[in-house]
């Protein structure tokens, strides 16, 4: 009788036995993704194409209907003109002021430590409660933004409690968020070579000319992670549109990621939402194969 | 719908046979139907506050002494979630066995089959008397006819007023006789806008039980009877919405939008900066806890006409299809909502008015019940009407789209014109939506 072969390790090839190791660690990762994230979504997809309510027991097949339905909804259009408006305010303004904190909390000068601890502490601060600070600082009778305005003869706006002003007020609020971006970015700092700025100060470099020809360009890769979760992020911010706004004045805070939760859970058009949710997938997707396919032009990786 | 089936005199005399004591007595001789056997669990989703909680445990202390088979499990969720957090508990396919439903949710609860038919079962139960409670308050979970769930308490919202501020004022408190002019008359009066003071507290509801205190009184309504179409564009509705924009905005004898989110639940009343408010009988235990100043109730002024209107809704409970035990979750209900129950859990604690009658009494004993808290016993005898959208499966779409333009009235960015155009246009397309469903 011939004997079976017996499998062996060794008798791999390294690059093979490199992959196994690989694969066998991010197993368990990997199986979380389907079974947790991906599954669903895709679940999410089918159902989108349902008039799932609540139960499963009468679910119809409807094609497009939630799709076309969506698509008459002015609601609907207005809360993907809200999310780009408080997205990109985000991501522009909250990017370049946590690229403006990284660099100054990379100076060696006392108390930093302090301070990167005090523009950091606002994320490691539950969500609900940041914004239930919020709420107070942006009261327009009690609030310490007027009281501060009125001290230089400003009368203050409504914020949040006006439709012109809430998403600039979200914005804004947004800034005092990047901490995690500020640490990141503050890593990609600390990681330029000192070679680089010394031949840039060899070859007469002042203090902007080094950051725009030696930071931005070592930092390029970290600043697009940075934009593209920043992107992701915003788009998924609930927390504080649940606990300040609820989508209004009107509908001017109404942004997609709550224009989803109210057909879901208020209006109980499960199978809307699910549409809604597959849209801002695409958009996202859409939105990061922009990224990359920009990011070619201004992004250096060192080889 | 009969509303007076009790006279008020008649009311009365049954209202005081029932005193305090007989609560927490007539605990004892419910009946016991403990048996032998296996202890079965009943679940439920409630979402009474932390200071509450101690209250329902005593009640529910109390049950599983008379039914040592029955074990009680609650879960509680935030007054803010629970309306979010039991679609998804039902769409998870893990309900409790009883839930509390709100009133606005009853319709399309029953509809997407979150709680199930009792009708058989209330009607059957000669004991449990259901012709007892207000049929206001039932009417709220009455689905097609037939009862999807049962009430606990209901409400009406009538006039509060701070005594103090009409005592320095040398001014009359508001009286029966009240008009809505006399109540704007004394709102200017007593605003003061260098001490911060509002005459009233600029509170605009469109909702339910709150559109009826300011369009009632000029015979309008948001929406007609079966619910079927937004009437809000009548000449009388307009009316009403004038007089109180022309108040808030032109006059600035109440607080607008952004000026109450200066206060907690925005109620500058409570917090003695406004001199009249709106109060509805849930909101009395707040009341109590937070005014640092003397106060009282009045009826809700009448119109031009003489006509006396306000909104009352209120809150109950309901048996899910996930139940497998729908007879044990009825022998819990039929004893907490029965009067010596609604007695024990809201009348005696204040913490709302009970659905029965019977229970408004002693209500009226309890210490957040104001002095003049007759009052809102004749509001429900006499005038309140449970308030739109309830029985509409669009009423979740047709409240946000009320509340959303309340809440633009209310911070000036819309006229009463603008409001009351953009609810008829989308209340209707909302309401028409559903309307082969």
């Amino acid at each position: 009788m011939e004997s079976v072969p017996r499998f062996s390790l060794r008798s791999l090839s390294q690059r093979s036995r490199e992959e196994l190791v690989f694969y066998i660690f991010i197993l368990p990762w990997l199986i979380g993704l389907v079974l947790f994230t991906a599954g669903p979504t895709l679940g999410m997809l089918g159902l989108s194409f349902t008039d799932w309510r609540i139960s499963f027991d009468d679910l119809n097949f409807i094609g497009l209907d939630n799709y076309a339905k969506l698509a008459a909804d002015p609601i609907f259009w207005t809360s993907i003109g809200n999310t780009f408006y408080i997205v990109a305010g985000r991501v522009v303004f909250g990017t370049a002021f946590a690229l403006l904190l990284a660099v100054l909390l990379n100076q060696k000068v006392p108390g930093i430590p302090f301070f990167r601890a005090v523009y950091y502490l606002p994320s490691v601060t539950a969500g609900v409660a940041v914004a239930l600070v919020w709420i107070w600082i942006f009261n327009p009778r009690l609030g310490i933004l007027n009281y501060g305005l009125k001290l230089i003869g400003i009368q203050g706006p409504q914020w949040i409690y006006s439709s012109q002003w809430v998403k600039p007020s979200l914005i804004l609020m947004g800034l005092f968020q990047v901490g995690p971006n500020m640490i990141i970015l503050l890593a990609g700092l600390q990681g330029i070579p000192k070679e680089l700025y010394e031949a840039a100060e060899i070859d007469g470099a002042g203090n902007w000319g080094k950051f725009r020809n030696v930071t931005l360009p070592m930092l390029s890769p970290v600043l697009f992670f940075v934009i593209i979760i920043s992107v992701v992020g915003s788009f998924q911010n609930f927390t504080e549109i649940r606990v300040m706004t609820e989508g209004g004045p009107g509908e001017s805070s109404n942004v997609l990621i709550w224009y989803l939760w109210e057909n879901a859970f208020i209006f109980l058009q499960l199978g809307v939402a699910a549409a809604v949710a597959w849209i801002m997938f695409v958009i996202l997707m859409a939105l990061t194969g922009l990224q990359f396919r920009l990011g070619r032009r201004w992004v250096f990786y060192e080889v | 719908m009969n509303k007076q089936q009790l006279s008020r005199r008649a009311f009365l005399k049954l209202a005081a046979a029932s005193s305090s004591g007989i609560a927490l007595a007539g605990m004892g001789p419910l009946r016991n139907i403990a048996a032998a056997q296996d202890t079965v669990e009943l679940t439920f989703g409630r979402h009474w506050e932390a200071a509450f909680r101690p209250r329902q445990a005593e009640y529910d202390e109390g049950f599983m002494e008379r039914h040592p088979d029955i074990k009680i499990n609650i879960t509680y969720n935030t007054w803010a979630d629970h309306n979010n957090v039991v679609p998804a508990w039902a769409a998870a396919g893990t309900l409790p066995d009883i839930i509390y439903v709100h009133g606005s949710r009853a319709t399309p609860w029953a509809h997407e089959g979150i709680i199930i038919d009792i009708h058989d079962i209330v009607v059957a139960d000669e004991e449990f008397n259901v012709e007892g409670m207000w049929e206001e308050s039932v009417r709220l979970y009455r689905v097609n006819g037939r009862i999807h769930a049962l009430p606990y308490d209901h409400g009406p919202i009538i006039l509060g007023y701070n005594k103090d501020m009409f005592d320095a004022a040398g001014m009359d408190y508001p009286g029966e006789d009240w008009t809505m002019e006399d109540f704007a008359e004394a709102a200017r009066a007593l605003t003061n806008p260098d001490a911060g003071v509002w005459g009233w507290d600029g509170r605009l509801d469109l909702g339910n039980g709150g559109s009826g205190f300011f369009l009632g009184a000029w015979g309008g309504a948001t929406m007609n009877d079966d619910e079927s179409a937004m009437i809000i564009d009548t000449p009388e509705a307009k009316e009403a919405l004038d007089f109180w924009y022309n108040l808030t905005h032109n006059e600035n004898v109440g607080a607008s939008g952004a000026e109450m989110e200066a206060f907690p639940n925005q109620q500058p009343f409570r917090f003695g900066v406004a001199a009249m408010g709106h109060i509805a009988t849930w909101s009395t235990p707040s009341m109590r806890a937070q005014a640092n100043f003397e106060w009282d109730v009045a009826p809700t002024p009448m119109g031009a006409d003489g006509t006396r209107k306000t909104g009352a809704f209120g809150s109950g409970y309901g048996i899910t299809p996930t139940s497998d035990k729908p007879d044990v979750a009825w022998r819990y209900l039929r004893e907490y909502l029965s009067v010596d129950g609604m007695i024990f859990m809201w009348s005696l604690s204040g913490r709302g008015s009970p659905a029965r009658p019977e229970g408004l009494e002693a209500w009226l004993t309890s210490d957040p019940a104001p002095p003049s808290g007759h009052y809102f016993l004749e509001a429900m005898f006499d005038y309140a009407v449970t308030g739109p959208p309830f029985q509409s499966l669009a009423a979740a779409q047709v409240s946000q789209i009320l509340s959303r333009e309340a809440n633009l009235l209310r911070l000036g960015e819309a006229s009463v014109e603008e409001a009351i155009a953009t609810i008829t246009e989308e209340g209707n397309a909302a309401l028409d939506a559903v309307a082969d469903m």
